[in-house]
């Protein structure tokens, strides 16, 4: 009955959205009328999506895609995250969220009437051909032919808490671009005045900062569910994610800084374009299961075709029209050795290469694939030696951007910024000269700290302070900064002054980690509603009273037969060690022990920055 | 000038695009990469039976008759679908030599598991550390081998075999 409803709901959503499309060319609307039927097509497509949740829930086997994704063991928010845990339940998920962003959009105020239907009408374009691809190649509302009373169950690796919430988080992102996609189009089409770049910039934060949640939720995932003690794996997956991140970051501060140049205002449309035509592609990498990877569900050929035809019309349009509409008038830019503007362009042309490099790695396989019948695959080695030297120059612009200035080359303070620059080298020079000197460990610590540094100077001599929501508003681009600067701390100590121990250890044995003692207090074994857990138990420190209890091990998944390994982390503000407990031999456990220290730090950093990001869509 | 700027990335798409596309058509599974070892000799390997240490197969011993190689460990569930089906083979075709890898297994479990499941192999191969299955590239268990009277590999499948692919790619090859 659910699966009837949702599948009418979505079909009807469709429907509405053809009816409006058309509405731009045969029947003319009242701006109510619109706005009733875009918000009514938004909500039936919610109500197709919350049907399906709801088979989820009470484990309605009648549908298959429940029978195939689900078992009426797992836990609730296993159940209702099994809704996305698959791909026909993710498609629909992406067309929810574009439906969102419509809606919300139908309500923003204050904006030239038809320059917002005519958005709304892209939109709603968009939404046509994601729905009909979930219709013909993913329908997740088919009936069950046989009669089951049990599903096959989730793939235990997603049964995680963050990882339950990651995917609608980083669909807010990626999908939240094709509102920015749908406004860049409109104002080309309707070349009104700049009105549209404020309303491009509030949605393209929000996508931003969605990106930015959804990005670091999975790689935290990666770090304690995968168990490799690394967070970032240059994973052709994450890599997808990091593409319309990094434009996206360009596209967010093009937008701020805009101040009427045709030029900038040409490159937003560019950007917003290429945003969401990254975002797309994401998705036909992803869904087509040309990569393997965890979020490959299954390799179907006439589903990647479908989605790489989506994928060429809309980059194909996107790109023509900017091609054809571009704005005409040409207004010079005030392009001087070290201003706002100078910075800004180094900063996008830096973004922009940094994306390419990637995307060239991502696909680089897939050519070689297809020429020489080859497989071959791009990893850390290639990405860590080509786009972090590329971004090295504009963490070091970073520092100074926000202060400098538009007209002039003039650096207010400017020699209490040497002396800082100057001071902070020695110090970590005799930093790393008493620890081992590693020349990436200098240059990371160096450039992190330099922005901390910088941000703080600029913000106590050029504001007053006051504690105030505005004054955080003035100085939200150096806290966004100073967020970075953290990032790149722990980022660089954590891959660079990594440590790891190997022990082959029995129960009961003791051993030395970082000057402490940890005793391996036992092996325990526990069945749990859905898994077989094996645990070992550590105790750090057992010198002092509070010694801290870790546990590492690996669940087992009978209905699928899986073994996930689930590390064991003791969180401390400076370092995480993080234990991994391997395979037994002849009654001996082999245990790796990684000391990784300031991981903290990256959280912190990007926590900062997704504060900065909902601050930044406040100010106008 | 500026128009071929503003035409790259319409260029980049259609590249993209084109070899996506390509990709896609070719019909390649990205499960199953394609083998650098297809149509080339057999690697070289000794191992010892399972059953009786002292008993060794080496390389040559293979050379002569068709032989399918096949690995496969008792902690290895889809070896378990599959394992059936190598009866049928044996009983259809009885010239062919079933050599079996035992893949970073304890003898004991292993043991048991061909006890259980019963043993369709002539030869039990013991591959304890993993480097007869680096030679030969496997990339995740089960994974089956055909190699021809010649010495080389003629056919190679990833993952459990079934009975489509024994009629439709194996059975012709014998």
């Amino acid at each position: 009955m659910s699966s009837l409803v949702g599948f009418l709901s979505l079909v009807f959503a469709i429907g509405i959205n053809f009816y409006l499309f058309l509405s731009r060319y045969i029947f003319k609307f009242q701006k109510q009328k619109f706005n009733l039927f875009i918000r009514s097509a938004s909500l039936l497509t919610l109500l197709s999506f919350f049907s399906l949740m709801y088979a989820y829930v009470v484990s309605d086997f009648s549908n298959y895609n429940v029978f195939q994704n689900s078992h009426s063991n797992k836990p609730l928010i296993y159940k209702i995250s099994g809704t996305w845990g698959n791909h026909e339940g993710s498609m629909l998920l992406w067309l929810s969220i574009l439906s969102i962003f419509s809606f919300f959009f139908s309500f923003t105020k204050n904006i030239d009437e038809s320059f917002q239907r005519l958005t709304l009408i892209i939109q709603s374009l968009l939404h046509i051909l994601f729905g009909l691809f979930i219709v013909f190649t993913s329908n997740p509302f088919l009936v069950n032919s046989i009669l089951v009373n049990e599903g096959l169950g989730l793939n235990p690796i997603l049964q995680d808490p963050g990882l339950a919430v990651h995917p609608p988080i980083l669909y807010g992102g990626y999908v939240g671009y094709s509102i920015v996609f749908s406004i860049a189009i409109a104002g080309l089409f309707q070349n009104t005045d700049d009105e549209w770049l404020y309303v491009a910039k509030k949605w393209s934060l929000i996508s931003w900062t969605f990106l930015t949640g959804g990005i670091a939720l999975g790689s935290y995932w990666a770090y304690y569910e995968l168990g490799w003690g690394g967070w970032w794996f240059w994973d052709p997956v994450e890599n997808i994610s990091l593409m319309p991140w990094i434009a996206g970051l360009a596209l967010v501060h093009s937008l701020m800084m805009v101040r009427g140049e045709q030029a900038i205002k040409k490159w937003i449309v560019f950007l917003s374009i290429l945003c969401f035509s990254l975002s797309v592609f994401g998705t036909f990498l992803v869904r087509s299961g040309i990569l393997t990877s965890v979020h490959s569900f299954a390799a179907d050929a006439s589903r990647g075709i479908f989605i790489l035809l989506i994928f060429f019309i809309v980059t194909g349009f996107g790109f023509l029209v900017f091609l054809l509409k571009e704005p005409k008038k040409s207004n010079a830019l005030n392009l001087l050795f070290i201003n706002k503007v100078s910075a800004l362009v180094i900063n996008n042309i830096l973004m922009i290469i940094a994306t390419l490099t990637i995307l060239l790695g991502t696909i680089y396989p897939i050519i070689i694939e297809v020429l020489y019948n080859k497989r071959i695959s791009v990893g850390g080695p290639y990405f860590n030696s080509t786009v972090i030297p590329i971004m090295i120059p504009g963490f070091l612009l970073m520092s100074i951007a926000p202060i400098l200035s538009w007209q002039t080359n003039k650096i207010n303070n400017s020699k209490k910024y040497v002396l800082a620059f100057i001071i902070l080298s020695v110090l970590v020079l005799i930093q790393s000269y008493f620890l081992d000197f590693n020349a990436w460990g200098f240059v990371g610590l160096l450039l992190g700290f330099w922005i901390i540094l910088a941000s703080i100077i600029a913000i106590l001599s050029s504001y007053k302070i006051k504690i105030n929501i505005k004054f955080f508003k003035i100085i939200n681009p150096h806290v966004a900064h100073i967020g970075v600067g953290i990032a790149i701390v722990g980022i660089t100590c954590s891959s660079v002054f990594q440590n790891e121990l190997d022990f082959n250890l029995s129960e009961g044995d003791k051993f030395n980690v970082n000057g402490k003692t940890v005793l391996f207090e036992k092996i325990e074994t526990t069945n749990q509603i859905n898994f077989q857990s094996l645990r070992g138990k550590f105790l750090f420190d057992i010198e002092k009273n509070q010694s801290k209890e870790i546990e590492a091990g690996k669940n087992y998944y009978p209905v699928s037969k899986m073994i996930t390994s689930e590390a064991g982390i003791l969180h401390q503000w400076n370092k995480d060690i993080y234990f991994i407990l391997g395979d037994q031999k002849n009654n001996e456990w082999f245990v790796k022990v990684l000391i990784n220290p300031f991981v903290s730090f990256i959280w912190l950093g990007v926590i900062i920055m997704i504060y900065s990001g909902l601050i930044a869509v406040t100010r106008r | 000038m500026n128009r071929i700027i503003i035409l790259t990335p319409l260029i980049i798409l259609l590249i993209i695009c084109f070899f996506s596309l390509t990709y896609l058509l070719s019909g390649k599974d990205p499960n199953k990469p394609p083998s650098a070892l297809l149509n080339k000799n057999v690697p070289s390997f000794e191992s010892t039976s399972l059953y009786d240490t002292k008993e060794i197969i080496i390389t040559t011993d293979i050379k002569n008759r068709k032989t399918l190689i096949n690995f496969f460990a008792s902690w290895c569930s889809p070896c378990k679908i599959e394992h059936p089906l190598f009866f049928e083979i044996g009983k259809k075709y009885p010239e062919l030599y079933l050599l079996g890898f035992n893949h970073k297994d304890q003898t004991s479990d292993a043991k048991k598991y061909l006890e259980d499941d019963g043993n369709p192999y002539d030869f039990v191969g013991v591959d304890a550390d993993g480097l007869i299955a680096l030679e030969f590239g496997v990339f995740g268990l089960p994974e089956t081998y055909l190699i021809n009277e010649e010495g080389k590999i003629i056919f190679k499948f990833m993952g459990p075999i079934t009975k489509d692919i024994l009629k439709n790619e194996i059975e012709p090859l014998l």
